[in-house]
């Protein structure tokens, strides 16, 4: 009697145990299961027309995009709490990392194989879409910087196709309070143009910075005479205001400048990159990659309606309908079968500028780089500091700060 | 293989792409124009056309509105090219002291005859001959002259192919304003101008400029200098920004600009240290015409976020952190006070742009109580089992001491 007692005994202590300790995964009832909810911070034309999409494509299956501000610090508070998380997250894929390091992504080639994906997608969207050999982003569309003109004050005939002839066209054309050329000089992601111009990186594919390579230094060196010609304050508001309001003539901005160059009624030119003279690379800007990431819990409690909603996803009229109200180019390869966007001159100058572009890096390290390298940008070109020593420190600075996140 | 082609394709369709933008795209938004002709009685000169729809929006910034120009093969009728939406008009002349009524166009050329203030007639026939003049957007030019340079005129010219905008030198006659200035109009295409007096007998030499409203002051010798910005705005008086700022802020410093065109009030970051005030203030005066602040400590390496604050007028600003902050225009009665209720008032401080990101705020934290909601859940399963187990127990040591007793 004692020995059974006893045995009742751990066996309720056990069981305890595991009750506690478990996954907390209720039982999802069959609307559950086919309810998707999809977080992102898009616009309401993006959201709108990607809501309109699946809900044309997958109507058995319930979406609910939901708008979050802060998406990528909620994730990291709510991604392990399946009450709390989404489904899946709508983002950049530069994130990915972070996730998946979190442990709270499911790669997409458990849902979609991957030589399904092969077929389907341009090739540098998905890679940008790998992490650690997997990939765990379903891209959507890409974009990228691009270099635009006012037609009032450059002719066609005047763009230059090389950095020193830009250099000259700002020293003639910026006087009188107007600019030849402006751009986000001390902001890290316009500024990673001119650093993969030379070689240099702020972040390597291994995870390493590389603020204090001899490229990146001569990057910097050679753009601040550039600066020099540029407004003191580059913020977003500033850069654009400028160009929008005619007091600049050209900048390097994303696609999302294009419509408003366009309400504000400019004869807009898009070119391509001026070629930089010392290492014959064009400035080459970082390129995102939008996409759809999965939750893990929902890939494995809501299988069926995730790979539904995958799917659909990637049918052409998704890629063509978000082009058409994003500016953006699509990741579908088959989207450039369609005459709505092959006539996008905007869509088609980023899928021929992305072929100088670098995937922006998918790290958790890059969430460190953006901050020291914004720093080491305001070091160098607002307090005119000298550049090697500035990269110096920002190198050592930036380790320190990976090494304690690892 | 599959992904071996794909790349294939997709460099063969970026190559073609590249050659499509190596002639630069256009992305041109023209607004829709319809041509005005007006005919006025001999007493009425300079006529003008005052345009707007029904919404209230104004085609021209203010009255007397749009000036007509002569068509030289139509004596006695003058035209204008107005909105096409705008389909209200009034006609006027003699600096807007003679007026006719409201008149409502139906859309399209239209031709009116004005009689006198009280009766004008509207046509849709073409009353004049010949083809309408082509609608060319033009631009003002303000010029300063010295006294001995009368009756000047504006000479403009496109370079390099010397397209001219007038059909004879001197050009056309600058008209002079109540400030002094003397201000005339050119076609957007011009990139040169001259200007030049009696008679063309003193000019300047050849202007390279953009086609965007300017102000050339001119010398005695003819020598010059332009501004794409009115010099004869009111330039606002000197302000003082006081600060209090976190102790461990070392010599506070401020940087200060005007947003958005980026013009800085110090030459490099962090800008300028505050001096000692009163009461405990940190002081330092700026010009009046910055819009935008940021507070700095430790040689820049803390800083506020942007700060927005109203042109002109002295402020208070009292900083907590580098989010944290509240700004006044008068000084606060109560520092401490003010102090005090710091902490509770610092999202109350962030500007608008702030506002959503504490929506996302509130968000996470739901989402935090909602996983603490399930922590709870948890530790009361939890405590159920161990009450289970200590009842077991009871009951388990209640038959070992019955047996031992038996």
């Amino acid at each position: 009697m004692k020995k059974i007692i006893t045995l009742l005994l751990w066996i309720t202590v056990l069981s305890g145990l595991l009750c506690g300790c478990g996954a907390q995964g209720p039982s999802l009832t069959e609307e559950e299961k086919n309810t998707i909810v999809i977080w992102h911070d898009k616009e309401e034309a993006v959201s709108g027309a990607l809501l309109e999409e699946l809900k044309a494509l997958v109507p058995d299956v319930t979406v609910q995009m939901e708008y979050k501000s802060n998406l990528t610090e909620a994730l990291k508070m709510v991604g392990n709490d399946p009450k709390a998380a989404p489904d899946m997250y709508f983002f950049a894929h530069d994130k990915i990392g972070v996730y998946a390091e979190m442990g709270i992504l499911a790669p997409i080639t458990g849902l979609i194989d991957r030589q399904t994906l092969d077929a389907a997608y341009v090739p540098m969207t998905l890679d940008a879409a790998v992490y650690k050999g997997e990939v765990y982003q379903l891209p959507v569309y890409f974009e990228t910087l691009l270099f635009m003109y006012n037609r009032r004050y450059m002719a066609d005939e005047d763009v230059p196709d090389t950095t020193e002839k830009l250099y000259a066209y700002m020293e003639e054309k910026t006087r009188g309070g107007h600019y030849g050329f402006v751009e986000q000089h001390s902001t890290a992601y316009y500024s990673a143009g001119w650093i993969h111009g030379f070689g240099g990186c702020i972040l390597d594919e291994n995870g390493q910075a590389g603020l204090s390579l001899p490229e990146t230094i001569a990057a910097l060196e050679y753009h601040r005479k550039f600066v020099e010609l540029m407004p003191g304050e580059s913020e977003y508001a500033t850069v654009n205001t400028l160009f929008q309001e005619g007091k600049a003539h050209a900048t390097i901005g994303g696609p999302w400048l294009v419509s408003a160059a366009r309400a504000s009624g400019m004869d807009l030119g898009i070119a391509a990159m001026p070629v930089i003279d010392e290492t014959q690379i064009p400035i080459s800007p970082y390129m995102g990659v939008q996409g759809v990431q999965v939750l893990k819990y929902a890939a494995e409690n809501k299988t069926e309606a995730v790979r539904k909603v995958l799917q659909a996803l990637m049918q052409p009229s998704v890629g063509v309908a978000l082009a058409k109200v994003s500016g953006c180019a699509p990741a579908v390869e088959a989207c450039y079968e369609e005459e709505e966007v092959i006539s996008d001159d905007v869509v088609m100058a980023m899928r021929a500028t992305a072929e100088n572009t670098i995937p922006m890096p998918n790290r958790p390290e890059m969430d460190i780089m953006w901050t020291v390298a914004a720093d080491l940008l305001v070091n160098i070109n607002m307090s005119g500091l000298d550049v090697t020593e500035s990269c110096n420190a920002a190198q050592q600075n930036a380790e320190e700060l990976i090494k304690k996140m690892q | 293989m599959v992904k071996a082609v794909k790349r294939l394709t997709w460099l063969i369709c970026t190559f073609a792409m590249a050659l499509v933008l190596i002639k630069p795209m256009s992305v041109n938004a023209e607004e829709e124009r319809s041509a005005v002709y007006v005919q006025v009685p001999g007493d009425w000169e300079a006529p003008c056309v005052w345009a707007w729809d029904e919404d209230g929006n104004n085609a021209f910034e203010a009255w007397p509105g749009g000036e007509t120009e002569a068509d030289a093969d139509n004596e006695g009728w003058y035209y204008i090219w107005i909105p096409s939406w705008a389909d209200h008009v009034i006609v006027n002349a003699n600096e807007g002291s003679v007026q006719t009524g409201e008149l409502v166009l139906e859309g399209g050329n239209a031709w009116i005859t004005v009689e006198d203030a009280e009766n004008a007639a509207v046509s849709y026939e073409a009353l004049t001959k010949g083809d309408i003049p082509e609608y060319v957007e033009k631009f003002e030019i303000h010029v300063d002259v010295p006294d001995s340079w009368e009756a000047p005129c504006l000479w403009a010219w496109s370079a390099p192919d010397g397209t001219n905008a007038f059909a004879a030198w001197p050009g056309e006659a600058f008209k002079q304003g109540e400030d002094g200035w003397y201000t005339g109009k050119a076609p957007v295409w011009v990139n040169s101008v001259i200007v030049n007096a009696n008679e063309g007998s003193v000019q300047t030499e050849d202007i390279a400029i953009d086609p965007a409203e300017l102000w050339i002051t001119v010398e005695e010798d003819g020598s010059f200098e332009f501004s794409y910005d009115d010099p004869n705005a009111v330039s606002a008086p000197d302000i003082h920004v006081n600060v209090q700022a976190p102790a461990d802020w070392e010599t506070p410093c401020l940087w200060a600009w005007s947003a958005p065109d980026g013009t800085n009030a110090f030459a490099a970051w962090p800008g300028e240290p505050f001096a000692a005030g009163e009461e405990g203030w940190l002081t330092l005066s700026v010009p009046g015409w910055i819009n935008s602040v940021i507070v700095s400590g430790n040689e820049g390496s803390v800083q506020t976020t942007d700060i927005s604050v109203e042109t002109g007028k002295d402020i208070w600003l009292v900083v907590t952190g580098p989010e944290a902050y509240e700004v006044f225009y008068e000084k606060p009665a109560d520092t401490a006070a003010v102090s005090n209720k710091e902490a509770a008032s610092d999202t109350e401080a962030a500007d608008a742009g702030e506002s959503a990101e504490q929506t996302e705020a509130v968000d996470v934290d739901a989402a935090a109580d909602a996983q603490t909601a399930e922590a709870g859940i948890s530790t009361g399963t939890i405590v159920l089992i161990v009450v289970v187990c200590v009842a077991v127990i009871a009951l388990a040591a209640y038959f070992i001491l019955k047996k031992k007793k038996a």
